[in-house]
């Protein structure tokens, strides 16, 4: 190699080294990845949902979910080999989202339907994903503050954080996953349990340790520009986009849920969700 | 004109690069054009890749950026072939410095927009950046051996 090529390839790894620094300064000076003072406020942006949405949510007609089937509802449960999660000696459905998240307020009407069909809700809360993020301002519920009762299953959402940014491009922490919680969602939300593009995802829904889903079950695009009402309503009309949806979605979790309680209630195991458990 | 064993070697990397990044932008591409299937947020929230693939940044002037990217990853193909390397022609060598400069100036304006506009990154563009990166270091690093190529051959055909 001669002295010219020599100079050049000095040269050249040169340009190289401050092409790289180049981009550390950027990283650096990044507002996401500069120090954060995370403010967290526990705050949430929701209100309770008036009645008339808690009663048209948690009261969709048989008649309506037998129509839908599946509906458009995609994402299948998938099956784990777990020990059994229980609370309060029942099956435990455990729930990690954010109110922030469109994926999650995609989800939480079907789980609402869902659920209604195994406990009853109080306190439901209404709020709005993220208006920067993807599907911006779905209207959705909330289940922070709310309680579930049933016979049958434990509910345990955690929504980790609200819809309020903290001026550091995140939100505000809104609940923490206890210790337990925290090292099952650590270990199930992640491969191999889950697809590697799934991993970390929220919704993350561990039904009983034996199955789970990541991600919303049908297309969020169908809540786009709905508001609260409105999609409350649309999920008694077996014929709308929303119901075929967020009710399709539905019945899949009622199958899956059907399935870690040896399918009881029986009002809730009807013979079309026996239908649709063959499949998970 | 032959090629040394380094350029050799320079090529067949950059051609491997090159298609890696070439298999990415398709990927990114088919996502673009058949909405997005990623229905789930990631947990790091900062890591999002229908946040970054539908923003408004995801076109410039109407074209989508990943068919750009899709572009520039068929060029170099061309441009790392050992085919190019071995070429004299003075517009191929010095293009290929200049597209992969381009290339890179372009990986810096969307780092930017990804970290200051988004505050979120997509894990498969980072792949492409990255490769586009790779491609840039290859193509400075074989101009210089190339120089010392035509160098060895003019002074082999001189003394000859």
């Amino acid at each position: 190699m001669n002295q010219k090529t020599k100079r050049n390839l000095f040269i050249s790894l040169g340009i190289i080294l401050v092409v790289v620094i180049l981009f550390i300064i950027l990283i650096l000076t990044s507002p996401k990845t500069s120090k954060q003072s995370t403010q967290s406020t526990n705050s949430s942006g929701t209100k309770p949902a008036p009645a008339a949405i808690v009663n048209d949510v948690t009261n969709v007609p048989e008649t309506t979910l037998n129509a839908v089937g599946i509906g458009t509802a995609n994402n299948k449960p998938i099956p784990i080999k777990a020990p059994n999660l229980l609370a309060n000696n029942k099956p435990e459905v455990l729930y990690e989202g954010a109110e922030f998240c469109p994926y999650c307020a995609t989800e939480r009407w079907a789980m609402a339907v869902a659920l209604s069909k195994f406990g009853t809700f109080t306190n439901l809360q209404e709020t709005h994903s993220s208006t920067t993020d993807v599907y911006p301002n779905t209207q959705t519920l909330s289940f922070y503050k709310s309680t579930y009762t049933s016979n049958y299953i434990t509910f345990t959402p955690i929504e980790i954080e609200t819809n309020i940014s903290n001026g550091n491009g995140g939100y505000t922490t809104l609940q923490t996953p206890t210790k337990t919680e925290n090292n099952i969602i650590n270990k199930y939300d992640a491969t191999p349990y889950l697809p590697s593009q799934d991993a970390g995802a929220i919704p993350f829904i561990d039904f009983g340790g034996k199955y789970l889903i990541a991600g919303a079950t049908y297309n969020p695009q169908v809540l786009q520009g709905k508001s609260h009402s409105q999609i409350a309503s649309a999920l008694a009309d077996s014929k709308s986009p929303i119901a075929q949806g967020a009710d399709g979605a539905a019945n899949i979790i009622i199958a899956t849920i059907c399935k870690i309680t040896n399918n009881q209630p029986s009002t809730a195991c009807t013979p079309l969700i026996k239908e649709i458990e063959k499949n998970i | 004109m032959g090629l040394n064993k380094n350029l050799k070697t320079i090529s067949y990397l950059g051609v491997i690069f090159s298609l890696l990044g070439l298999a990415d932008s398709i990927y990114l591409t088919i996502a673009h054009y058949t909405a997005p299937t990623i229905l789930a947020c990631p947990e790091s929230k900062f890591i999002n890749c229908a946040k970054v693939t539908t923003s408004q940044y995801a076109n410039v002037h109407g074209i989508p950026i990943v068919f750009l990217g899709l572009i520039f990853f068929v060029v170099m193909i061309g441009l790392q072939s050992p085919m190019a390397w071995k070429s004299s022609l003075r517009f191929i060598r010095i293009g290929r410095l200049v597209f992969s400069s381009i290339g890179l100036v372009s990986v810096f304006g969307l780092v930017y927009i990804e970290l200051d506009k988004l505050q979120a990154i997509c894990l498969y563009c980072t792949g492409v950046h990255v490769l586009t990166f790779i491609l840039f270091i290859i193509t400075l690093i074989g101009s210089v051996f190339l120089d010392n190529n035509t160098h060895s051959i003019n002074a082999k055909t001189t003394k000859n």
